[in-house]
């Protein structure tokens, strides 16, 4: 029951700030929605605890049930979904940008997290794909209305961009999950994966491409990557974290909970594709982040590299690869929120975050922004102690010892160009840590650029912390994820 | 030989009531002419239409769920002329409520209808056809009602009588015509290769083992079909749809699109639930009902995207939605026809809602709503949900719920091509109607003009209309249950 109260109370929020109360003002309606989000976050914390879950018919005809319910794999995800709706909600005190109503901009917020929280909790294929889809109009709203103001055409390109490549992903998804449940006669996920492709006859291997397509465009696996960074350059600031913190870890999910356990011998077909595109992701991601001049694009790029990791890690199919998918996933999460945050301080700050504009050095001006910048790319780099390092040392590791009936050749080629990628992150980190925070003296006539203040140190205080435990505490997450991923992989 | 055919009005009543309505309007029209201008025969016709929606809907309750069945014919034969399943109920309550809202849409036009006893007369007319048709098992009755739904629209069209209205409705009449023929021509061959006078699966099925009545069969079907092609709006038999919505008055426009719609495909689903009843499957039908679908779906789609006009963007909406009415029938099977009957009734109460927001607003190109969220609440956010259900995007789950019934046959049967074009059509979709979405929302433009009238019965569709979407976007089952 608490887990239905869950998904109502970000929905209802985030719906009654869209429609009734829209004329709200700035300051009841930020209230609003943290108390809403803080609230989810309590429930998910309780329904993580209790272990709650719902089971009833909800469209008999389709043999669907309106069950969710939480395990190893989702709540990591659930707990991060609701703790970063906390973060976005307060950062709302922060920056509310421009484009409508600050109840339109709270309510399609609350609005992508109660779609995220479903998508992570449906225990049913074809809800899960309705969850899926709850999340793209409240999106699309963030995008196209509060995005960069600067250059209308480019935001509304976009943002049909991104509806236009998800719900081709989503679409291609539902036609496998359609024919995963012709086949096999339910679309229960828990009982789909305890048949493990059993009973699908010779379309596991179709059921098994549609969905590693559909999902591999939400992701984003290279070369269906190009919606992420014109999204993620205009999107507002609360915009992009839940972009990057929440949105992709639905694709990624969504692989670990269809393909992987559903059809593992489609997946296995599939996997060294799979890893090879993975890796050209890494790779490319890396050196696109060597010149790019738009830091919220070089971020976005990042992006790719890191989910490029998360995907190499999941085609190797061991019980390691599958942890290091998933806590690269988490890691990911807290990483890229922190720097979006802090790159859309920046942008606030300057107007614009073009790298080859000559600054003031972050270090001189601002410490506190400086030193988070630096711990953010420390992060993202893969330095240990930090988030970034176990997603990435486990998925090398895992690529070098795939499963037995993987091509260990392949493998261990996309290892070491993994590794080549992941020097290429140290680069291109140090690149902006020499730009922004070493940058150029202060000249004493320039604006100084305003330190960290009130609740923006706060959203950014929580988020490194998070970095910092995540890192130096991996086993936390790692033996909550285990034993759901020994389920998964176990019987293989 | 105490009676010939057995009669239990009860159960006639969805169709008897607009008959009885259009005799009672005569009588009031001859009774006292002139009265109020006719005005009260547009909400009479309405109160009428609302009580044989009420006789629909309830059918299944008093049946328990059973087929209501009357007019049959003594034992031995014992073929009934009425069978109505929980289906066809459905599908004949949404014809008279879709027509009822015609008619409230109608009742609101500037300038305020002179004719209001003959428009009554002719739209009733049109229901009861419309009505018949669905539970219409004989090929005789099924032609006749088919008719009857279809020569009133043409009358309503050219009852503007502008030059534009009256091309229009001469379009549409000799589309009609050629329509007929063609069904006609269908029923005979259906008689030929069946030997049988009604759509039956028995006869069908026994036709079908024959190769040589299999190739009039067939041959039947597609004359069938490209017969209420016309009807439907499908490609290649589309072009009517965007004059006659563009130029008739959007009460017209409405029935055209929703009510008339609504009794095309459950005429269609006539014949084909013969065929599913008999198991038919193979390349043959599959062919004829995919390849206008295909067309439609691709056309539809991509020409909507270009349109300014919303009457003709949603005209070719209509062309590309009954592509979908058409998909999930390519599998004919029980699920299939279930499908195909959900997904036209959600598509015709999307559609019943714009049309009425485009009467409240009385928009002429989509940057006149700019905004309309804003200025007009129950306008804006109504057609900003029906566009969501009509593109199949939570919040308006109903619309995805039926997109994913209506692939679901299709990708079950491994017809490939079918599902990749419906996957690009709703992809393209979503483009079209968010493009209109993203202006219901964009800020508004700062006018102090004078505030339009603010219908109201108008209004009330709007609010039932949007009801219904919401509704049944919570909780899919109540529709999908009520059609058995």
């Amino acid at each position: 029951m608490v887990v239905s109260l869950l998904l109502a109370l970000p929905a209802a929020a985030g719906l009654w700030l869209l429609t009734g109360a829209r004329g709200l003002d700035v300051r009841p309606a930020r209230r609003t929605a943290l108390a809403a989000a803080v609230g989810t976050l309590v429930l998910a914390v309780a329904v993580v605890v209790a272990d709650s879950a719902v089971d009833r018919p909800w469209l008999p005809e389709l043999g669907v049930r309106w069950s969710f319910g939480v395990d190893g794999v989702s709540v990591p995800l659930v707990l991060l979904t609701a703790a970063v709706g906390v973060l976005v909600a307060g950062h709302a005190w922060v920056e509310v940008p421009a484009g409508g109503s600050p109840a339109t901009f709270l309510g399609c917020l609350l609005l992508v997290e109660a779609g995220a929280l479903a998508t992570f909790t449906a225990r049913d294929a074809v809800l899960f794909f309705v969850a899926f889809e709850v999340v793209l109009v409240p999106m699309w709203l963030l995008i196209s209305r509060y995005g960069d103001g600067h250059d209308p055409r480019a935001r509304t390109g976009a943002a049909q961009r991104f509806v236009l490549y998800t719900a081709v992903g989503s679409t291609v998804m539902l036609v496998g999950i359609l024919l995963l449940v012709a086949r096999a006669g339910t679309s229960d996920l828990v009982a789909l994966a305890a048949a493990r492709g059993s009973g699908l006859g010779g379309a596991g291997f179709a059921v098994a491409l549609l969905l590693v397509v559909g999902l591999a465009v939400k992701v984003p696996v290279f070369p269906l990557h190009t919606w992420l960074p014109p999204a993620h350059t205009t999107a507002p600031t609360a915009g992009s974290v839940l972009l990057a913190a929440v949105l992709l870890k639905m694709g990624t999910y969504g692989l670990v909970r269809l393909p992987v356990s559903v059809t593992p011998d489609g997946v296995a077909t599939l996997a060294p594709a799979l890893a090879v595109a993975g890796t050209v992701g890494i790779l490319w991601g890396g050196l696109v982040c060597l010149v790019e001049r738009d830091l919220k694009r070089l971020v976005a790029y990042s992006s790719v590299a890191h989910m490029g990791f998360v995907v190499l890690a999941l085609a190797t199919g061991s019980e390691t690869g599958l942890q290091a998918a998933l806590y690269g996933n988490v890691a990911h999460g807290a990483v890229s929120a922190l720097l979006f945050v802090l790159v859309g301080g920046l942008k606030q700050r300057w107007g614009s975050v073009d790298l080859a504009v000559r600054r003031p050095a972050l270090r001189e001006t601002s410490p506190r922004l400086g030193f988070l910048l630096l711990l953010g790319l420390a992060a993202s780099l893969g330095l240990p102690g930090l988030a970034g390092f176990w997603g990435e040392w486990l998925a090398l590791y895992a690529a070098w010892v795939p499963a037995g009936d993987r091509p260990r050749v392949v493998f261990v080629t996309c290892a070491v160009l993994a590794a080549v990628g992941a020097a290429l992150a140290a680069a291109y980190a140090l690149r902006v840590a020499g730009i922004v925070w070493a940058g150029d003296r202060p000249d004493p006539e320039a604006a100084r650029t305003p330190d960290t203040t009130g609740p923006e140190r706060w959203v950014l205080g929580v988020l490194a912390v998070a970095v910092v435990a995540l890192g130096v505490a991996p086993m936390v997450l790692l033996t909550t994820t285990g034993d759901a991923v020994a389920r998964i992989v176990g019987a293989r | 030989m105490s009676a010939l055919v057995t009669v239990d009005p009860l159960v006639l009543a969805p169709a008897l009531a607009p008959a009885v309505g259009v005799v009672l309007v005569l009588l009031g029209d001859a009774l006292l002419p002139r009265r109020g201008g006719g005005r009260w025969a547009l909400p009479a016709a309405a109160a009428v239409l609302v009580v044989g929606a009420v006789a629909a809907a309830t059918g299944p309750l008093r049946a328990g769920g059973a087929t209501l069945r009357t007019l049959c014919l003594p034992a031995p034969d014992g073929a009934c002329l009425w069978t109505a399943d929980p289906r066809t109920s459905a599908l004949q309550t949404g014809v008279l409520l879709a027509a009822a809202a015609a008619l409230a849409v109608r009742h609101d036009g500037r300038p305020r209808p002179r004719d209001g006893a003959v428009t009554a007369t002719l739209l009733l007319a049109a229901t009861t056809g419309g009505v018949a048709v669905a539970a219409a098992r004989d090929l005789g009755s099924w032609l006749v009602a088919l008719e009857l739904a279809t020569v009133p629209a043409v009358a309503l069209v050219a009852l503007r009588g502008t030059r534009p209205a009256a091309h229009a409705a001469l379009s549409l009449l000799v589309t009609s015509l050629v329509s007929f023929a063609l069904l006609v021509l269908g029923a005979a061959l259906w008689l030929t290769a069946t030997g049988d006078a009604a759509f039956a699966s028995d006869t069908a099925g026994l036709a079908w083992t024959d190769p040589q009545r299999r190739a009039v069969l067939v041959l039947a079907l597609v004359v069938l079909v490209a017969g209420l092609g016309f009807k439907l709006s499908l490609v290649p038999f589309h072009a009517w749809t965007p004059q006659a919505y563009a130029h008739a008055d959007l009460g017209t426009a409405l029935f055209l699109a929703a009510a008339s719609k609504l009794s095309a495909a459950a005429a269609l689903l006539v014949p084909v639930s013969a065929l599913a009843g008999a198991q038919i499957g193979g390349l043959a039908p599959t062919a004829v009902l995919a390849a206008p679908a295909l067309a439609s779906l691709g056309l539809g789609t991509v020409v909507a995207l270009r349109q300014r006009d919303p009457a003709r963007l949603l005209a070719w909406s209509t062309v590309a939605q009954a592509g979908w009415v058409l998909v999930p029938l390519t599998a004919p099977t029980a699920e299939g026809l279930r499908a195909s009957a959900a997904y036209v009734l959600v598509y015709a109460t999307a559609t019943t809602v714009a049309f009425a927001a485009l009467a409240r607003t009385g928009a002429r190109s989509l940057e006149d709503h700019r905004g309309l969220v804003r200025r007009d609440p129950l306008a804006g956010g109504a057609l900003a949900l029906a566009l969501l259900v009509l593109a199949g995007l939570p919040p308006g789950v109903v619309g995805l719920v039926v997109k994913v019934l209506a692939l679901a046959p299709p990708v079950a049967a491994g017809l490939w091509p079918v599902a990749l074009v419906g996957v690009l059509a709703v992809v393209v979709g979503l483009a079209v109607y968010l493009r209109w979405f993203a202006v219901l929302l964009a800020p508004a433009p700062d006018e102090g003009g004078a505030r339009p009238a603010r219908p109201r019965s108008t209004a009330v569709v709007l609010v039932l209309g949007t009801a219904v979407l919401a509704l049944t976007s919570a909780l899919p089952h109540l529709l999908l249950g009520s059609l058995g």
